[in-house]
């Protein structure tokens, strides 16, 4: 694939074991050119978000792509310093505590990084969103036409007519910072969200992870180091043995669009009460009385069906050949 | 014209009026002469009538499994006011003016003026086909009154459809905290489960009237069976339907062919649905006939704040949570998941069309 032809891509994300996988794959993928990592709390705070970030650069032998660092606090300045130490390990990447990177991240915010990305670059960078909205949001409050200069922004968010992962009502993501996810949800950009309801659908099974193990690939060696904390969390909280790829499934939405299907609507997200973060999505079949809150606003598509076999294999078949 | 149609129709409908409103009311009710003749379950019906609620009704009067014991009468589709009014015509159609009418709450837990559906049912609530007023009266208690002198004059033994907004029963738990263990079961009209609501997309219309007395209820601990629009957005009474209804012999088909041409246009114009959504009637078989669901338990809470005020949200049990959530420690409720479709249909129809 020609270079011109590959979809420049910038990564806001909180790796997070998933988010590990996520940007290898990504870094493997001929389709897409990675231009940047853009960090932010959610798995594990801003801080340790960064440090990852750079740190898988370096196992990718790619510290030529510049992170930039993101909010530390949600839109109502909410401090996140909590990491889901029960899911991804208390250093975010399974407990396995590796040396701190020996590169830095770049002097912009990662808000400002994104304005000038799409500035520079109007209307062909997507944007890949696997945390919480709190970095697209603030990007859309300095420049107001970020939202049309975007090319997309592919979303690993929400829960869409399915029982949250953070508490019944709510998807972590979006939960992290509920009124960033509305603002970018209602913004008018071009925007793909996947929620769990799909990513669910992409399991990789302890067999899967034997076939890591045992080929040569190099982020296949990496990763199979640091998942046994993420399957004994799904074991524990799902009774599955297995992982949910969240992150990985969302890449593959870029990289082969073909292999979802998606349909065009309102989303709005519950900024308070006890279903805080809840994303109700109106498919505008139905006529309602009078004016809803969902009226009048830009329609974003939300992925409804996967074909799950082929996102696994294509996942599998690009860390192995890594 | 009033009733739309040829004379015909006209004078069977004044005759029916005639014969069923010369009985008198016995406003003093719970005769135990009546309860004696009753061997079906005891049933009271929380309603706000509304066209398809005066089909559940009126079916639940034709059910001889069902003894029902009284009306209690809540806003929703029209004010309560109305309803009452509605709740008294309609036992008086059933040929069972005796059934006492207690009216309920003038407005939600909250406060403030409840919505009122009436571009759904018409101003009146019955389809705005110029029926007579009752010529009983409610009785003097208040519907939550009612509900608890029910529920502890016959403990165990009593059902509540309820087919409107939950602020009455919400009331009576509030009343007696004994009322939640003595109810038998109590299956409810609402909510919208995995689905769009129908007020807007995160809420159907009975939850949205009063949201702080669903999730009051819902979290009891009383046996609760809830029938979302999830389930009863999928039975629907077609133009055929409705055009076979109109040409049987069933008691009320006349009465209620009338009553229904107001709601069916309005599904033609919002849900693009050329016939009727079943909401009452398909509760009502969730009472009587539980053996045409399947259900799923789990604990459902209700949003009282923003957008989604009146969300309905279930917590299907599937994960287990690392820290406690507004769902745990709640006892479970029955929420309806499937419905045989064509085998409830049938139920219905049969129902409507019995002579």
């Amino acid at each position: 694939m020609g270079e011109s032809k590959r979809k420049k891509i910038i990564i806001d994300t909180d790796p997070g074991i998933d988010d590990a996988m996520a940007i290898l794959l990504a870094l493997s993928s001929p389709e897409i050119e990675v231009i940047g990592l853009t960090t932010i709390f959610g798995n594990v705070y801003t801080n340790l978000a960064t440090k990852n970030a750079l740190h898988l650069l370096e196992i990718a032998e790619r510290t030529d792509i510049p992170v930039a660092e993101g909010a530390h606090s949600t839109l109502k300045k909410v401090l996140k310093v909590r990491i889901a130490h029960f899911v991804h390990g208390s250093d975010g990447l399974g407990n396995q505590y590796f040396p701190p990177p020996q590169v830095k991240a770049i002097d912009q915010s990662a808000a400002e990084f994104l304005v000038e990305k799409v500035n520079r670059y109007p209307g062909k960078i997507t944007v890949v969103a696997l945390g919480p909205l709190t970095n697209i949001a603030m990007a859309m409050e300095l420049d107001h036409k970020f939202s049309q200069k975007v090319g997309q922004i592919v979303i690993l968010g929400g829960a869409f007519a399915v029982n949250g992962n953070v508490n019944p009502a709510a998807e972590a993501n979006v939960f992290g910072d509920p009124d960033a996810s509305d603002i970018v949800f209602t913004s008018g950009a071009d925007i793909l969200t996947v929620g769990i309801n799909i990513t669910h659908q992409i399991i990789m099974t302890v067999a899967d992870r034997e076939k890591l193990a045992k080929c040569k690939g190099i982020f296949a060696q990496y990763l199979c180091k640091i998942l046994d904390c993420y399957f004994s969390y799904h074991m524990d909280a799902y009774a599955i043995q297995g992982i949910y790829l969240h992150d990985p499934t969302t890449i593959m939405a870029v990289v082969n669009p073909s292999l979802f299907t998606y349909t065009e609507g309102i989303v709005r997200v519950q900024t308070c009460g006890i279903t805080k973060g809840l994303t109700i999505f109106d498919n505008t079949v139905k006529r309602f009385e009078g004016i809803t809150d969902w009226s009048n606003k830009p329609k974003i598509k939300v992925a409804v069906t996967v074909d799950a076999p082929a996102i696994l294999q294509l996942i599998m078949d690009r860390l192995m050949n890594s | 014209m009033p009733f739309g149609e040829g004379e015909n129709i006209r004078d069977r409908e004044s005759k029916v009026m005639e014969a069923i409103t010369s009985e008198p009311r016995d406003g003093s009710l719970s005769s135990s002469g009546n309860d004696a003749c009753h061997r079906g379950e005891k049933v009271i019906i929380d309603t706000d009538p509304g066209i398809d609620d005066s089909m559940a009704i009126l079916m639940a009067f034709q059910t001889p499994e069902i003894d029902v014991i009284g009306l209690t009468t809540i806003f929703g589709n029209v004010s309560t006011v109305d309803a009452t009014r509605n709740a008294l015509l309609l036992c008086e159609v059933a040929g069972h003016p005796d059934v006492p009418v207690a009216e309920g709450a003038y407005e939600p837990l909250k406060g403030g003026e409840p919505r009122v559906a009436d571009f759904v049912h018409g101003p009146d609530g019955l389809g705005d086909i110029s029926l007579p007023p009752p010529l009983g009266k409610k009785v003097e208690r208040s519907a939550s009154e009612f509900l608890i002198e029910k529920v502890n004059q016959y403990p165990g033994k009593v059902s509540i459809l309820a087919l409107g907004p939950l602020t009455n029963l919400a009331l009576a738990i509030k009343k007696d905290t004994s009322f939640a263990s003595k109810v038998k079961k109590i299956v409810v009209l609402g909510g919208a489960f995995f689905a769009a609501g129908n007020v807007n997309p995160a809420c159907e219309a009975n939850i949205y009237g009063d949201p702080e007395a669903a999730d009051l209820l819902f979290t009891c601990g009383a046996d609760i069976t809830v029938v979302g629009i999830n389930i009863t957005t999928q039975v629907i009474l077609t133009d055929a339907d409705l055009f076979e209804l109109r040409c049987s012999e069933g008691k009320y088909s006349q009465l209620l062919s009338d009553m229904c041409k107001f709601y069916r246009d309005w599904h033609v114009k919002s849900d693009g649905v050329h016939g009727i959504f079943l909401h009452d009637p398909v509760s009502f078989a969730a009472l009587v006939r539980p053996d045409l669901f399947t259900f799923k338990k789990g604990v459902v809470r209700v949003e009282t704040e923003g957008i989604c005020v009146g969300h309905t949200l279930m917590d299907q049990g599937l994960k287990k949570w690392n820290s406690p959530t507004p769902w745990s420690d709640y006892a479970p409720i029955s929420v309806a998941w499937t419905v045989d479709v064509p085998k409830i249909l049938a139920f219905v129809k049969d129902q409507l069309m019995k002579p």
